[in-house]
């Protein structure tokens, strides 16, 4: 696909299928393999790199090609550190109850924006639209006085709530997308059979949306598992998590990127099995 | 699924979060005290001593570390803004010291806290002349070189002789560099301050003045447009781009990428903290390992004399700490304090020189290592690196980038770029 | 204004009832959003009218004195507004193109398509910091394994971050590399779901696979592709680890964007004050552009309607 992009640009439009046409069945075949492998090449590249510094020893986790050292030191002191196992549970619980939270809170905003019609429902998508534009920036280090004044600085729920605070805006967005692309008629239909409202949302549209919200669940949890800046600020020794934890690697006099590396590796881990087994349901549901 | 479902296990987490944030401090009669830090061995090895102080004394001690990259505006703003319980003892560094002073109980009554090298706990002072922190190690740069390749006698002078001797070993194929250091943005000491302060020269004139009052009634007048930083900068661009002693990429370096290259066997010099010394001589890490010398910094042609800057790191108590837990805070710093022989292993485990200037003496009579380098660091003129000056670190990073612009640019278009860069160190003292 | 169908049998039978299931649907997030989001905000906003430094708040109000300094700072106007954008084009139009291809590959059957769409998939595994952290590595001059790669096929090794263009490139390069996944996955699900009369009508006209996609598949997909450049663009406006780790906005602040700006004054300089006012300011001129991208967006709309 790629291809036909590329000889797009150079020849018209006609000539394009008959450029792949000229290579015949075995050279349109070699190029597909081509593209395959370059894709293969860009895309694993440089996981490739950071699992070879992983199993690099100290000396070599730089210039790592130089020299055929190899080692499973790393991982063995990286986990020999009760702090990275236990950010590991705390980032897999952090990411899993927010996505449930988010998803929560989120699907009747979606539900909302995408029925309904009027000047709440204006204001509303305007609000959200408002406030998915302001910078990260502006809003973490308030962010850090905000949580301190609620005595949840550094608890599961201090850290949780800003979480879900930045999936508002956009998962209400994508769920509007869900409920649009599902026909009201079943719902109208619950309403005359006498559902209140809140039943033909709950018993007809949440099911029908499912398979959207099954997709974006493992995004969040994706984003949650890597989100960096809000752990940063808002945690200390009581609610590490995984990311902040690795950037501790990074001191003053240096990285101990061989370290670094190993826990990166480590954290990748939980979310590849989530992507393996995540992405039938994520290309399935994204279907809006 | 159902949000109602959902919404219950929240709330039952939230309270679970909230209750066990409570439970420490209510069960133990023990004092709780927590510190907060950054990983870094000089830090872990001092904290091991007051561990050791904390299992005497009753204390729980609950350690911290965070980012360095989040601890100053982090932590300055838990300090600005009065709260309570989350850091009982926090690390200093001498960067902050003015900026914090206000905020941290005096140490004045800690036990020997006088017995520091000179002038080393004034960037600690509060209004009233009291130091605000107790040390736990002097941090300063080094010059370092290869022993295998540079004999005692070879080692340079000036910057003129690191240039020939570097060449002459990349030549003879010795070695791929000659120099190599940090040169980005933090990373300034590494290259441009060390260079600059041994060229009789500074950031802002009266050059090596600290005292703001002074440097305020002199206009905080740039030296950044004089020759003596123009040479600097030269200094540099030939390195780079001229003589070729350092890698071309060297101005995008931090210590990472030196400490790289220098430990991958890669370059003959280098100028790093000196307690990086056993990083380079650990041959798990280090190909360079066993063949490291120290020496002091190559001199520029405007210099009349070696200055080497020393500094300390050490712990401090916020004001906003209950009483009893900041005399808890003090007990234990003070054990640490005179704790002797938990410096000297301090010492030989990290290279980070002890606290107190009575260990030393005793070091003095046992230990060559720590002579050489004593003598290198301490018997020597100082300066006090660039963080005593007001807006400290608008000023450093101003610096940095005039500095990068001019070794990255064309070799004549230096004396414009510090001259037009000149202002906005002005400025940056002014805000 | 509203993108959602309209939906005329909802007739509220009791007045008011319908418009407190409204209000009691949007509560929670409502709620969320205004104790963790806007409060913040606010606290941030207030301190951009003031005199507040980290180190020493005096909070004394200064009115607008940040913003006149933000909106006349040579630095803030001439390179970091240009390489805010110039980031934000270019990585949202070549995360848009290759995303477009992969879904395109991805949509066919083939041997191992499973396990390429896996591969595909894999930056979205990585936290952002370390693939930055990776990417610094390995064009280092010296021993960046991609910058020795590079020289066995005859570039020379040179200082790949020490140059603003070259620089910017690979910021740009890793940004696309962190964000096609997310295109792709998007736009095959979307290809995946699209009619399939269409595309017979077309192959009874003979129409060539290239006439196929941009006649075909291109105007079907354009509310996807329209919703997706909308909110990648907003996020690309804010990009900041990969710049921050990679180059730090440098050399000499070259390469820095928006979010650079703001943290280095906020986090850097711990000037409370002006970084409110830096992060206010780019958030007055993304507002601007969102609303004119919405304005954009939602004509694409209409037209593919």
């Amino acid at each position: 696909m790629s291809l036909s992009l590329a000889v797009s640009s150079t020849g018209p439009r006609a000539q394009a299928g008959g450029f792949l046409g000229l290579l015949g069945v075995a050279g349109r075949r070699v190029f597909f393999a081509l593209a395959v492998v370059a894709i293969l090449l860009i895309f694993i590249g440089p996981v490739a790199i950071l699992l070879l510094t992983s199993v690099r020893p100290p000396s070599g986790v730089y210039y790592i090609w130089r020299g055929w050292e190899f080692t499973l030191d790393n991982f063995a002191e990286v986990l020999a550190q009760p702090v990275v196992l236990h950010s590991m549970w705390n980032s897999f619980v952090l990411s899993s109850i927010a996505t449930v939270a988010s998803l929560g809170v989120t699907v009747g905003s979606g539900y909302m924006l995408s029925r309904f019609t009027g000047p709440i429902q204006r204001s509303w998508f305007g609000i959200i639209y408002v406030f998915r534009t302001v910078p990260y920036i502006s809003w973490v280090l308030p962010l850090y006085l905000v949580t301190t004044n609620l005595g949840i600085y550094d608890t599961y729920l201090g850290l949780l709530l800003p979480h879900v605070a930045v999936h508002v805006c956009f998962f209400s967005w994508i769920m509007k997308g869900f409920f649009d692309s599902i026909s009201p008629s079943m719902e109208h239909a619950a309403l005359i059979d006498g559902c209140t409202r809140w039943g033909a949302f709950r018993r007809v549209a949440l099911p029908s949306a499912m398979p959207g919200i099954a997709a974006l669940a493992i995004l969040s949890w994706l984003w949650t598992w890597n989100e960096f800046l809000f752990g940063l600020i808002l945690t200390a020794q009581r609610t590490p998590v995984i990311t902040v934890t690795m950037a501790q690697f990074v001191t003053e006099t240096g990285t101990e990127w061989h370290l670094m590396s190993a826990t990166a590796v480590l954290a990748m881990l939980p979310a590849l099995l989530i992507t393996i087994f995540g992405q039938k349901y994520v290309v399935r549901g994204l279907r809006m | 699924m159902s949000i109602c479902k959902s919404l219950r296990l929240l709330a039952g987490l939230g309270l679970a979060a909230g209750l066990s944030a409570l439970a420490p401090g209510a069960a133990s009669a023990a004092t709780d005290l927590t510190i907060c830090y950054m990983n870094h061995p000089v830090q872990a090895a001092n904290l091991a001593i007051l561990e050791k102080w904390a299992k005497k004394q009753d204390i729980n001690l609950t350690k911290t570390p965070m980012s360095y990259s989040i601890y100053l505006p982090k932590i300055t703003q838990m300090l600005a803004n009065n709260s309570t319980g989350q850091c009982d003892i926090i690390w200093h560094n001498d960067d902050w010291g003015q900026d914090w002073a206000q905020y941290l109980v005096s140490t004045d009554d800690i036990p020997e806290i006088k017995n520091v090298a000179e002038g080393q706990l004034e960037p600690f002072f509060n209004e009233k002349g009291q130091p605000t922190t107790v040390p736990m190690a002097t941090t300063a740069g080094i010059f370092f070189y290869r022993t295998d390749l540079v004999s005692e006698a070879e080692v340079p002078k000036t910057w003129d002789d690191l240039v020939k001797v570097s060449q002459k070993l990349q030549k003879e194929g010795k070695v791929k560099w000659g120099y190599v250091g940090g040169m980005t943005f933090t990373n300034t000491f590494f290259s441009f301050w060390w260079s600059l302060w041994n060229n009789n020269c500074d950031v802002y004139a009266p050059a090596y003045e600290r005292d703001n009052a002074v440097l305020s009634k002199n206009g905080w007048k740039p030296m950044t447009a004089d020759a003596c930083q123009v040479q600097t900068a030269e200094f540099w661009w030939d390195a780079l781009h001229k003589n070729n002693i350092s890698p071309p990429g060297m101005s995008t370096y931090s210590r990472d990428e030196a400490n790289a290259i220098f430990q991958a066997g890669d370059a003959a010099f280098t100028v790093a903290d000196s307690t990086l010394l056993g990083t380079y001589n650990d041959p798990k890490k280090s190909k360079a390992a066993g063949h490291v010398g120290m020496a002091r910094f190559p001199q520029g042609p405007m210099s009349k004399e070696h200055r080497s800057w020393i500094d300390i790191w050490g712990w401090s108590i916020p004001k906003s700490v209950t009483p009893e837990k900041q005399k808890a805070a003090k007990a234990l710093l003070g054990a640490m304090m005179t704790d002797y022989e938990g410096q000297i292993a301090q010492w030989e485990q990290t290279g980070g020189p002890p606290p107190n200037s009575k260990v030393w003496a005793m070091l003095d009579k046992s230990d060559p290592v720590w002579r050489q380098v004593k003598g290198i660091l301490f018997d020597s003129a100082h300066v006090h690196d660039a963080y005593y000056f007001r807006n400290w670190a608008v000023v450093h990073k101003t610096y940095s980038d005039i500095l990068i612009k001019a070794v990255t640019g064309a070799r004549e278009d230096i004396p414009k770029v510090l001259t037009e860069g000149a202002p906005a160190i002005h400025q940056g003292a002014m805000r | 204004m509203s993108m959602a169908p309209v939906s005329a049998a909802h007739r509220p039978r009791l007045l008011g009832e319908k418009e407190r299931f409204m209000l009691l649907l949007i509560a929670p997030a409502a709620l969320v959003l205004l104790s963790f989001e806007v409060v913040p905000i606010l606290i941030g906003m207030n301190a951009s009218f003031r005199d507040w430094s980290l180190v020493n708040p005096q909070k004394t109000w200064v009115g607008l004195r940040h913003y006149v300094e933000v909106f006349t700072d040579p630095v803030f106007l001439k390179i970091v507004l240009p390489n805010t954008f110039i980031l934000m084009v270019s990585s949202v139009t070549l995360s848009l193109v290759f995303g477009l291809a992969l879904a395109h590959l991805l949509k066919r059957q083939f041997f191992g398509r499973i396990l390429i769409q896996t591969v595909v998939l894999l930056p979205l595994t990585i936290a952002p910091v370390i693939t930055a952290t990776m990417m610094r590595w390995s064009f280092n001059d010296q021993f960046g394994i991609l910058t020795n790669l590079l020289a066995v096929i005859g570039v020379p090794q040179v200082g790949w971050l020490s140059e603003r263009w070259p620089s910017f490139i690979i910021i740009i390069l890793t940004d696309v590399w962190i964000w096609t996944p997310w295109f792709t996955i998007i736009l095959l699900a979307a290809l995946q779901g699209l009619p399939k009369e269409p595309y017979e009508a077309a192959q009874i006209d003979a129409a060539s696979k290239w006439g196929i996609f941009t006649h075909v598949t291109l105007p079907l997909l354009r509310p996807v592709i329209a919703v997706c450049v909308l909110i990648r663009a907003i996020d690309a406006f804010r990009t900041f680890d990969q710049v921050w780790v990679l180059t730090g906005g440098g050399p000499a602040r070259s390469t820095e964007v928006f979010s650079v700006y703001a943290y280095v004054e906020a986090f850097v300089n711990l000037d409370l004050g002006r970084g409110a006012a830096a992060a206010g300011a780019g958030a007055i001129i993304m507002l601007a552009v969102g609303l004119g991208l919405y304005a954009i967006v939602n004509r694409a709309m209409e037209v593919s309607r």
